[in-house]
Formats: structure tokens, sequence, C-alpha cells
């Protein structure tokens, strides 16, 4: 091998590369004195190359504004980060959405309406009562008037079938049905007797009735039929309003 | 792979002067270099989940350095001449006493040598010379087959020390004129 061909091993040799690869090159520098100064020269010039390259000029400051450009980075980053994830997750949302109401909502609003139906049979409304036990209902009717349960003596041999509440005029009421007279009714209210708090617009056209008031209480009874059979149902009950 | 921010502000700790030093030579300006450095540092981070062994991770931001180094050269930035002045310029700002008049004498000689080298030359002789990195090191960098930077850094060497050499010989020359 020439002198020429070894030149480029020479330049391409540097510390710590394999010696093995590189013997024939060594191999050539024992023999070659020529050679061997180009590799001393070269060697002498690497280290005062890597000397020169050593040298220029610091930037002191650089590593601060590179920290705080990073830093500017990931503040930026940060407040972009929810807007960017919210859009991501639109579809997501949507898509949960629509298996929902298409899918799960009927089948819910199914269970709902069968344990409402269900609660609605086995117990009674609270505003209505349907017994022949008149102590029960007029405890009841005491209590939702929040008041006495009793009543006035001329009611005393009235019975009754059910009870509801209602109110009249902005005022507590509890409207009660005859048992032994299925044409009259009994409205208790819980207000006085007043020229303004008449009941005139309450008559049926087929009725009548009679008010009467205990000076805490407006009693009302309600007749679907003459003024004469109520007469005669109010003398035979013992009511004298 | 996760790096955090925590470890990636220590590899700028570690390694930014490595990347200032070889931008400072590809480009012979302190500004465009300190630009480089900082913009490498930039991309790396924002692409910091490519980086596929952390050990490589001198390699991969020297690359970062050389695609940012490109570039600012199809931009039309970088420096094309170097004069003594600029270099006095550019070393007196920081430590006037630190760099001997040889020495500036050397880095110019230097400077205008690589300016020389066509872009395929320079960067792995930078590399070569300023960190002393790998054969290994320089092909990771520069994207290039081992035996490609081997021979290419063979030829750069051989031009670094002709053109050194005939530089040396027109110094010489000058002085004598002066003389």
């Amino acid at each position: 091998m020439s002198c020429e061909l070894y030149k480029s091993e020479i330049y391409a040799w540097r510390p710590g590369s394999d010696a093995a690869s590189f013997q024939p090159m060594f191999d050539h520098l024992a023999c070659c004195p020529e050679c061997a100064r180009l590799f001393e020269e070269l060697t002498a010039s690497d280290r005062s190359l890597q000397r020169t390259f050593q040298n220029f000029p610091e930037s002191p400051y650089l590593e601060n504004r590179i920290l705080t450009g990073l830093a500017h980075q990931r503040a930026q980053k940060a407040t972009r980060r929810p807007t960017w994830k919210f859009w991501m997750f639109v579809p997501v949302f949507a898509s949960l959405l629509l298996v929902f109401l298409l899918g799960i909502a009927p089948r819910l609003q199914q269970a709902r309406l069968n344990r409402e139906v269900a609660t609605l049979l086995s117990t009674p409304p609270a505003l209505q009562i349907d017994s022949t036990d008149r102590n029960q209902l007029l405890a009841w009717s005491a209590a939702k008037l929040e008041s006495s349960s009793t009543l006035p003596a001329e009611l005393s041999r009235v019975e009754f079938r059910g009870a509801a509440v209602v109110t009249i005029a902005n005022h507590k009421a509890v409207y009660l049905k005859m048992k032994n007279e299925r044409r009259a009714s009994l409205l208790i209210v819980d207000a006085r007797l007043t020229r303004q708090n008449g009941f005139h617009s309450m008559h049926e056209n087929s009725g009548t009735a009679s008010l009467w008031s205990d000076g805490r209480r407006t009693y009302v009874l309600l007749f679907n039929g003459s003024d004469q059979e109520m007469e005669a149902y109010m003398a035979k009950m013992g009511i004298a309003a | 792979m996760q790096i955090s921010d925590q470890i990636f502000d220590d590899w700028v700790r570690q390694y930014h002067r490595l990347l200032y030093g070889i931008a400072y030579w590809w480009t012979g300006s302190r500004s465009d270099a300190e630009e480089l450095t900082q913009e490498a540092f930039f991309q790396a981070y924002r692409s910091r989940s490519g980086l596929r062994d952390i050990e490589a991770v001198k390699a991969w931001l020297v690359g970062i350095l050389r695609h940012c180094y490109a570039q600012m050269s199809r931009k039309g930035h970088g420096k094309i001449e170097v004069s003594l002045d600029e270099m006095r310029d550019e070393f007196g700002d920081f430590n006037p006493a630190a760099i001997s008049a040889p020495d500036m004498s050397q880095a110019l000689a230097l400077h205008q040598s690589l300016d020389r080298l066509d872009e395929r030359h320079r960067l792995p002789i930078v590399l070569f010379y300023f960190q002393d990195l790998s054969y290994r090191e320089i092909a990771e960098a520069l994207e290039l087959p081992i035996g490609t930077v081997m021979s290419r850094l063979s030829r750069a060497r051989e031009m670094l020390q002709k053109s050194l050499t005939t530089q040396h010989k027109l110094e010489i020359v000058k002085k004598v004129k002066r003389s």
C-alpha cells in the first residue's frame, strides 16, 4: 500500500480508535519516516486546534434566557390546555348523551312511573279519606284544619262516609259527605262568618245551602234538592242552623 | 418517553454551553450562536417525547441544533466573513484579559479556515475538535452512517490542516513585508 493510501488512515485516526483496525497504519509509520512525521505534526496540530476551539466568547445570560423562555412556553401551554381538552371531549359527551336519551332514559322513566303508581295504590291520598268511622273522620278533619275535632251539638246525629281537604277563599276547609243522606254534604271552613264571606256563588243550580257559624268556624250544609227537602232533612237530623 | 420539566431544565444547565460553543464555531457569530442554542432547546422541549434513549441526549440535542442551523442557513442568516475587529468585539465584551493576542489570531485563522470548508465538512469537524464527540455520537447527531462520518472527517481534517498552513505562511509573508 502506498503512502497516499495511508494518509487517509492517518487523518481518520483519533485517540481511542480501534487499535486493531489501524494496526497496518502503525506498522507503516514504523517503517516510513515521512508518514511518521505527518502523523506527529497532525497529532500536535490536533492538540493546538482543540485548545483554540475552547476559546470562544462566553454567554453568561444564555442559560437564564433559555430557562425563562421555557417557563413562558409552559405557562402558555397551561392556559391553552383546558380549551383544547374541552373541545376534544365534546364528541364523547355528545355520544354519551345520545346513548342515554335513546336507551337508558325511557327505561328510567318507566321505572319511575311504576314506582309512583305502586306508591299511589299502596297509600291513599293525604288530602282525602274514605271512612264511615265518625271519630276517625273528625280527627282527620281536625288535623287538616289544625283545630278541635268536636262538632257543634246540632250536628251530633250526623254520620259521614268520607272527607276531602279544600280551600275556600284562601281558607282551609274540609268537605264531608253525609252517610245517611247522599244528597247532603257539610263544608267546615276554618274562618268566621262575616258579611263579606258569603257562599251564594257556591249554590248548585239544583240545590240549596244553609250556613251558620260558631264564632270560630263556619258550617255550610249543602243539599242537592229543594229548600223544603233540605229543611225536612235538617229537622230529621236535629240540625238547627 | 416521559421527560419531566425538572429533568429538561437540568439538561439546559448541563448542555447549553456545549451547544452554544458548537453553534458559535458553526456560525462564527456570538449572537447567532445564542439564537441557535435557544431555538434548539425550545424545539427539543417541544419534541422531547421523541427521545428514545436518554443516554443519547447529547447527540440528540446536537442533532436538533443542526436542524436549527439548517433552518437558519435557509433563511439567509449567519455570517459569511469574520474580521479581527469583530473577534475582538465578541471576546472583549466579557473577559478581555482571558484571550491573548496569539490565541485571538489563531481563533481568527480557524474561523476563516472553517468558513472555507463546505457545510458537510465543517459540521463534523467542529463536533470532532470542539467537544471530542465520538464517531458514533457525530454520526447520530448528523444522521449519517458512521463510515461516511469517518471519511468526511478524514477529508475535513486534511483540508483544515492545509488551509491553516497556507494562512500561517501568508501571515509570515505579511510580517516580512511590513518589516
